[in-house]
């Protein structure tokens, strides 16, 4: 009878033992709740997979960065967390795992990983990959009688003027949002050197100046007047909203600030829109308008979590199985950020993809600075649209604003 | 002996979990904002770097910083505020209170504003700016509907006050009200007696009776526009530029948008001092005029 007993209760141990070895709970805190539908869809799979293993999601959209910070401040820093990528994966460094000898950063495209490195570390992953450049209302072009988008700045301002004879709002500026700026700006810069990177380096060291660059200091400055003249009535009123209200109305003619993430939303007012998608137009060399892809998002894997093996096999699992591959286009909609996987039916990646393939992408150049200085940099041109700064003044501020952010 | 000893226990006893839950919420992240003021911390990193008063210089010193403009700002809407909001309820509140058929309903309608969340406030305004004020422009052609309230950095100062004002007025309405229907009827009764009339009954006799709500009035209306924030949040972000950036906004962005946690706390404490000064001299002024709050 004794016997029996102690059996039972070394059975009893034993399966609590294998219980609590195999049930993990991974903690994930990350933002862009527009996936959380398709992240869900996602979880629940995994469940199939790795039955012990349970995901607790959850998404913000504002705030994001304060929240984490007082989550790891609280020390219950999440085991997957999120980041914007380039210049801040540096930031969280302390908190972050590399996992470049994960099967998942073999499986991430170049353009992604190339946002993700720091040295020859990979310390994020992304949900998507992203495309940025000028989305424009073909059948507006094609009434005005220009069959191709103008690949330099005087063409740009030639159709702007043509469009504007014919009785349409040519831009949509949404630059009341400090995040349209940041986007209109990367492929002027991408122009104003080989090497965008290090022309990044030395601004922030306070060693250049944009008044030595034509294309920041002449072309930015010229191509956000434009905007302003041809755009909305009240610049500084407009939002991404009626951005992509206006244009899908087909009210007008070029969006400015933009990309891939809002075609499904025009789509959807408007399902005869005949989208068309090109880099800007920065100078008067055709080759530097390109679109711009990459991924601007990073999710990170927490290097000191008690369950980092399972959430490494969970991000593995996500970027290498059939199904995970599958995923980014069949449930969420979005560019893979895998090699080798099939993209949405979506314009502005079809047209993407296809300059890409003709003419080269522009580098993501938004990455070398964190959001903060954008912010900054956003509302120094919102003070020079409203005119109580002057140009140059504004290249000051922005040259301060990036020495005193990023340092 | 043995009471007075049980009677120190309860009191003990029955104020200790306030104490604990203020101590927590609000003394013990003062006095760490009062450590982590003299680091150069990113609030994420797990060193905080201690610097001495670096912060404190970098406050005064740093001519590219926006937290003394912003402490302007913050004074010139608190200026504003306090007076119109004072004078609209004030204002209100003597009309709500006269006998009419509608007047309980239209203390509500007054009051419907206040109840709401600021933020919900703000986003109504924002598209009422931007879009309600488009389309009446459109029906009327009154050209002031067509000016740019929020994208024109002197217009923006007036429309977050106006929607400041427009949010809280009625809450000072009902304070004023209960001021006013505290005043005696013989007093008022006897000046019509006298032979006052009108203006001169109000400026003679109510206004005088009412200065303890005014005190109560001017005082909460100081300290709720020294902490603006929500409301401009919502409306503009502080933009365009930071034409509207209030301090508590600067102080926030500093913290938690510029990873610089440790300058953040810093100009908390500086607004803190400011801010004790201030009411504390609006405090003796009022006191002098012998009606406490």
């Amino acid at each position: 009878m004794k016997k029996i007993n102690v059996l039972l209760l070394v059975c009893i141990f034993a399966a609590m033992l294998v219980s609590a070895v195999s049930a993990a709970d991974i903690y994930m805190f990350i933002p862009s709740p527009e996936y959380a539908d398709a992240i869900n869809t996602l979880i629940e799979e995994y469940k199939t997979v790795a039955p012990d293993v349970t995901i607790n999601y959850e998404t913000t959209q504002s705030d994001y960065p304060t929240l984490l910070k007082a989550k790891i401040n609280a020390g219950s820093t999440p085991d997957i967390f999120g980041s914007t990528s380039g210049k801040e994966i540096a930031v969280y460094l302390d908190y972050s795992y590399n996992f470049a000898d994960e099967p998942a950063a073999e499986a991430m495209t170049d353009a992604v990983k190339g946002v993700m490195m720091s040295g020859d570390e990979v310390h994020g992953f992304a949900i998507k990959g992203n495309y940025f450049g000028l989305l424009y209302n073909k059948d507006i072009f094609e009434e005005v009688g220009i069959t191709e988008f103008p690949k330099t700045f005087d063409g740009l301002k030639e159709a702007a003027e043509k469009i504007h004879e014919a009785g349409y709002q040519v831009f949509s500026d949404g630059f009341g949002e400090w995040w349209v700026f940041k986007h209109a700006w990367q492929t002027f810069f991408d122009a104003a050197s080989d090497d965008p990177a290090a022309l990044a380096d030395a601004f922030i060291k306070g060693e250049a100046h944009i008044a030595d660059y034509p294309v920041l200091y002449n072309n930015f400055f010229d191509f956000i007047d434009l905007v302003v003249k041809y755009g909305d009535a009240k610049p500084l009123e407009s939002f991404l909203a009626n951005e992509v209200a206006d244009f899908a109305v087909g009210k007008s003619a070029i969006v400015v600030g933009q990309g891939a993430w809002v075609e499904a939303d025009m789509l959807q007012i408007n399902p005869d829109l005949h989208l068309g998608f090109v880099g800007y137009p920065v100078d008067d060399n055709p080759d530097h308008a390109r679109v711009i892809g990459g991924s601007d998002q990073a999710l990170r894997i927490n290097k000191d979590s008690a369950v980092l093996q399972e959430t490494l096999d969970f991000v593995n699992w996500w970027y290498t199985s059939d199904y995970g591959k599958a995923w980014f286009n069949n449930v969420a909609g979005v560019i893979p950020p895998v090699k080798g996987a099939e993209a949405p039916d979506m314009e502005v990646i079809k047209q993407g993809d296809a300059l890409a393939e003709s003419d080269g992408v522009a580098a993501l150049s938004i990455t070398y600075f964190t959001d903060a200085s954008h912010q900054a940099f956003g509302e120094t041109l919102q003070s020079y649209i409203a005119g109580t700064i002057d140009k140059d003044t504004a290249c000051k501020q922005i040259e301060e604003t990036w020495v005193k952010l990023e340092n | 002996m043995g009471a007075k000893r049980k009677e120190q226990i309860e009191n003990v006893l029955f104020t200790l979990p306030a104490v604990i839950l203020v101590s927590a919420t609000i003394y013990i992240p003062f006095i760490l904002s009062g450590y982590y003021s003299l680091t150069k911390w990113n609030g994420i990193s797990k060193q905080p770097e201690f610097i001495g008063f670096q912060n404190f210089v970098t406050i005064f010193t740093d001519a590219s910083s926006n937290f003394l403009n912003s402490i302007l700002f913050t004074t010139k809407y608190t200026v504003v505020f306090i007076i119109f909001a004072n004078i609209f309820a004030l204002a209100l509140a003597v009309a709500l209170t006269q006998k009419f058929k509608l007047a309980n309903v239209m203390r509500g309608v007054f009051f419907i504003p206040y109840i709401m969340s600021m933020t919900i406030v703000g986003f109504i305004w924002k598209f009422i700016f931007s879009q309600g004020f488009a389309k009446l422009f459109e029906m009327t052609g009154w050209s002031w509907l067509n000016l740019s309230w929020l994208g024109n950095p002197n217009l923006a100062f007036y429309s977050v006050a106006f929607v400041g004002i427009w949010q809280s007025v009625g809450f000072y309405i009902v304070l004023y009200i209960a001021g006013l229907q505290a005043i005696p009827s013989d007093v008022l009764e006897a000046a019509t007696v006298d032979g006052a009339t009108g203006l001169r009954k109000f400026f003679s006799v109510t206004f005088p009776m009412l200065w303890p709500s005014v005190t109560t009035c001017v005082f909460m209306s100081l300290t709720n526009s020294l902490k603006v924030f929500d409301i401009i949040l919502a409306l503009t972000q502080g933009g365009p530029g930071k034409a509207t950036a209030s301090v508590t906004l600067e102080i926030y962005r500093e913290a938690f948008q510029n990873n610089n946690y440790g300058l953040g706390s810093a100009e908390s404490i500086v607004y803190f001092l400011f801010v004790l000064i201030l009411t504390q001299v609006v405090l003796k002024a009022f006191n002098k005029r012998d009606v406490g709050l």
